[in-house]
C-alpha cells in the first residue's frame, strides 16, 4: 500500500469494494443457509414463502418462530464481535487480543453465575442483564487498574490487567461452580456459546446496545489508524490517544458485553475476523471495521448452520464450530503474509 | 573488558575463559524468592489435617526416624515435590515463550501446549482408550508436544516470526479447546467429570513417578536454559538490528521456543494444564527484578512459589474439600500481578 498515486488509490478502492461485495454475498448465503438448514431441511422456496406470506404449516412456523430469531441473534452477535475484536486489537496494539481481553467475557460469565446461584434465574432472557452488568463491571475495573500508576493505561498494562482480571474472575467462577453442582448444571449450557434456543426477545434486548456500540467504534476509526503508528507519532499527528482508547474500549465493551450476554462466550469470531479483514482490505480501520462487521456474522451463521447438520440429531454449538471452521482460514492467512500488522 | 564497559546494574562473573553478565537486582530478587520458596515448602509440609512441627518435618526430610514419616514423607512430600518442579518448569517455559513471542500475553496456553494436552487426554478418556489414571500424564505430555510442535511447524517460514508464532498458536489452541468441548459431551458423565477435574489442574494424587521424570527433564534443561539466558539479550533487539549485528536470530528463537514447549508439556503431564502460572510468573519476575529482559531464574522461582502456595491454599481453605490447584493459582497470582501493575514505574513493556 505504498502506492499513493491516483491510479494506485483507485486500484485499492476497487479492490476494497470488491472484497466488501464478496463478503456481503457470503453473508447473504449464510443467512439463507441458517434459515433453511437444520434437523428439518426446508426448501428455499417454502422458506421465502413463509417469510413473505406467513402460513400455518409446520415448516412455516419453524421458519418464523425458530429460525428467524436465531438468525437475527446470530447476525447481531457476529456484527458485534467482529468490530469489537478489531478495536481491542487496535487499542492494545496486540494481535492476540480478543474481545474478552479486558475481562469482559469472564465478567459476563460471573454475572450469569451470580444470576443462577443467588437469584435463581433460569431463562436466557434473564441472563442477559446479569451478563451485561458483569461485563461492564469487569471492564471498568480493568480500566481503573491499568489507568492508575505512571504512564496511564498503556497497551501493555491494559492487556496484562485484563488477563489478570480474567484469570481472577475465572478462578472465582470455578470456585463457585465446583462447590455448587446445581449451578454448574445450568451454567455449562450457557458456557459453550451457542445460538440455539435464542428467541426474538433476546434480539430486541441486544439491538440498542449493538447500535450504540457500533456508533462508538466507528467514531474512533481514524483515531485507531493514528494509534497504530505508535503512541508518540499518534500524539504528534494530533490524535487524542487517551480519548480514542477510552471511547474505543467503551464501544468494544458494550458490543462484547451484549454479544456474550446473548450467546455466551464465542471467543474465536472476535479474534480471527479482524485478521481476515485486515488481510483483505489493508490497515484502514474504517474498512477493517466495516468488513469485520460483515464477516463476523457470516462466520458465525455458517458455523451455526454447519453445527446443526454435522452430527444429527445432536447439535454442535456455534462456539465450537466457529473455531473448527475458522482456524484453517486463519492459519493460511497468517502464513501468507510476511509481516502481520496489528 | 574494563569495568567501564559493564552496563549499569550488572556485574561480570568469570570462571576461566567463561564469563557471565549478572544483573544485580535479579540476583537479589532470586535470593529473596528462594527464601520465600523454602518457607512455602516448609509450610505446606507442616500444615494439613494434622499439624507437624518444622523440626519434625526436618527429621523426615533428612531421613531420620519420626512418628510423622507416613503423613509427611509419604503423603505431603511427593505432592510438594511435583508442585515445586512443575512450577519451576511452568515459570521457565513462560519466560522463554514470552521472550520469543515478544508478547506479555503469550504462554504455553497460547502456543497450543496446554490445549493439546487437554484435547488428547479428554479424547482418550471419553473414548475409554486410557482407563487408568496412571497413563494420563504420558498422554498429556504427548498431546502437548504434538500440538506445540504443530504450531511451531506451521509458524516456521524461513524463520520464526514472533507474531506469526503467537497468532497460529492461538488459532490452533482455540480449535483444540473446541475439540475438547466436543469430546467432553461424548463420554458418559463420570468420564466427563474426571476429565473436567484433570483439566482444571490438580496435584491431588501426584506422586514420586511424576517428580522422578520431571526432575530429569529440568536437569537436562539446565544447560540449555543457561545458554538461553545469554542468548536472551541478543534477541531483545528488533529483527533488523539483530540481523545487522550478525546474530543468529532464528537459531536462538527456535531453541528457546522448543525448550519452552518441552518444559510446558512436561508440566502439563505432571499437574494438568495450569495455565495462568506461565503467563503470570515472568511478568511478576520482570517487575521484581526491574530488568530489561525477562529474568529466567526469577521467573522459574516465581512459578514454583505460586504453585506451591496455591496447592497449600487449595488443600486448606475449604478443608476437608480439596480444590483443584488450577482454581487457586488465579486467586493467588492475579491480585499480586494487579498490585504490581498498579504501582509499576514502567509505562509500557
Amino acid at each position: 500500500m505504498t502506492d499513493t498515486t491516483a491510479p494506485g488509490k483507485l486500484r485499492l478502492l476497487r479492490r476494497r469494494i470488491l472484497w466488501l461485495a464478496a463478503a456481503l454475498a457470503v453473508l447473504a448465503a449464510a443467512v439463507l443457509l441458517s434459515l433453511t438448514v437444520g434437523s428439518r431441511g426446508i426448501p428455499l422456496g417454502e422458506t421465502v414463502a413463509a417469510l413473505l406470506h406467513g402460513g400455518d404449516t409446520t415448516n412455516a412456523v419453524v421458519v418464523r418462530e425458530l429460525r428467524v430469531p436465531r438468525t437475527v441473534v446470530g447476525l447481531a452477535v457476529g456484527a458485534a464481535l467482529g468490530p469489537a475484536g478489531t478495536v481491542m486489537q487496535g487499542i492494545t496494539r496486540n494481535p492476540i487480543a480478543d474481545p474478552g481481553i479486558l475481562g469482559v467475557s469472564q465478567g459476563a460469565a460471573a454475572g450469569v453465575v451470580v444470576a443462577i446461584s443467588a437469584f435463581g434465574v433460569t431463562s436466557l432472557t434473564g441472563y442477559v442483564w446479569f451478563g451485561f452488568a458483569g461485563a461492564a463491571l469487569a471492564a471498568v475495573l480493568v480500566h481503573t487498574l491499568a489507568g492508575r500508576g505512571r504512564g496511564g493505561a498503556t497497551p501493555v498494562k491494559l492487556a496484562l490487567a485484563g488477563a489478570a482480571m480474567s484469570a481472577f474472575i475465572a478462578s472465582l467462577n470455578t470456585l463457585v461452580l465446583t462447590t455448587d453442582a446445581a449451578t454448574m448444571d445450568q451454567f455449562r449450557f450457557w458456557q459453550v456459546g451457542s445460538l440455539s434456543g435464542r428467541t426474538a426477545d433476546v434480539a430486541w434486548q441486544l439491538l440498542p446496545f449493538l447500535l450504540a456500540g457500533l456508533l462508538l467504534v466507528f467514531a474512533v476509526a481514524r483515531g485507531l489508524d493514528a494509534l497504530a503508528l505508535g503512541e508518540d507519532t499518534a500524539k504528534g499527528l494530533g490524535a487524542r490517544t487517551g480519548l480514542v482508547r477510552a471511547t474505543g474500549a467503551l464501544g468494544a465493551t458494550v458490543l462484547t458485553g451484549s454479544a456474550v450476554a446473548a450467546a455466551g462466550p464465542v471467543a474465536f469470531v472476535g479474534l480471527a475476523v479482524p485478521h481476515a479483514a485486515r488481510a483483505l482490505v489493508g490497515a484502514d480501520h474504517r474498512w477493517v471495521l466495516t468488513l469485520s462487521a460483515v464477516l463476523g456474522p457470516a462466520l458465525l451463521l455458517l458455523a451455526d448452520a454447519l453445527g446443526r447438520v454435522l452430527f444429527p440429531p445432536s447439535e454442535v454449538p456455534a462456539g465450537v464450530m466457529t473455531a473448527l471452521v475458522g482456524v484453517p482460514v486463519l492459519v493460511v492467512l497468517v502464513r501468507r503474509r510476511t509481516v502481520v500488522a496489528a | 573488558m574494563s569495568a567501564a564497559t559493564v552496563p549499569a546494574g550488572y556485574r561480570v562473573l568469570r570462571a576461566g575463559p567463561a564469563s557471565f553478565l549478572l544483573h544485580r537486582r535479579s540476583a537479589l530478587a532470586a535470593a529473596g524468592l528462594l527464601l520465600l520458596l523454602a518457607a512455602a515448602v516448609v509450610a505446606s509440609l507442616c500444615l494439613g489435617e494434622s499439624t507437624v512441627s518444622p523440626a519434625e518435618v526436618l527429621k523426615v526430610v533428612t531421613g531420620r526416624p519420626s512418628p510423622h514419616e507416613l503423613v509427611v514423607g509419604e503423603f505431603r512430600l511427593p505432592r510438594v515435590q511435583v508442585g515445586l518442579l512443575a512450577g519451576l518448569a511452568l515459570g521457565l517455559a513462560g519466560a522463554l515463550i514470552q521472550t520469543v513471542a515478544r508478547n506479555p500475553l503469550a504462554s504455553p496456553d497460547v502456543v497450543g501446549v496446554s490445549h493439546g494436552a487437554a484435547a488428547l487426554v479428554v479424547g482418550l478418556l471419553a473414548y475409554a482408550v486410557v482407563g487408568s489414571t496412571g497413563q494420563v500424564p504420558y498422554a498429556a505430555v504427548g498431546g502437548g508436544l504434538v500440538a506445540g510442535l504443530l504450531v511451531y511447524a506451521l509458524a516456521w517460514r524461513g524463520g520464526l516470526h514472533a507474531q506469526r508464532f503467537v497468532l497460529i498458536g492461538i488459532g490452533i489452541s482455540v480449535a483444540l479447546s473446541s475439540l475438547t468441548t466436543v469430546f467432553l459431551t461424548k463420554g458418559d458423565g463420570l468420564q466427563a467429570q474426571q476429565a473436567k477435574v484433570w483439566m482444571t489442574g490438580s496435584l491431588n494424587g501426584a506422586g514420586d513417578a511424576q517428580s522422578g521424570w520431571l526432575s530429569w527433564v529440568l536437569l537436562a534443561a539446565l544447560p540449555v536454559a543457561l545458554w538461553a539466558a545469554r542468548a536472551q539479550r541478543s534477541i531483545s533487539f528488533d529483527d533488523a538490528t539483530a540481523v545487522g549485528l550478525g546474530l543468529r536470530l532464528n537459531r536462538t528463537r527456535a531453541g528457546m521456543a522448543l525448550l519452552g514447549i518441552v518444559l510446558a508439556s512436561c508440566a502439563a503431564g505432571a499437574c494438568g494444564p495450569v495455565d495462568f502460572v506461565a503467563l503470570m510468573a515472568p511478568q511478576i519476575a520482570v517487575r521484581l527484578a526491574r530488568s530489561a529482559q525477562i529474568p529466567l531464574l526469577c521467573s522459574a522461582l516465581t512459578g514454583a512459589v505460586v504453585v506451591v502456595l496455591a496447592d497449600l491454599l487449595a488443600r486448606r481453605t475449604l478443608a476437608p474439600v480439596e480444590l483443584p490447584v488450577g482454581v487457586v493459582t488465579g486467586l493467588v497470582g492475579a491480585p499480586y500481578l494487579m498490585w504490581l501493575l498498579l504501582r509499576s514505574r514502567r509505562g509500557g513493556s
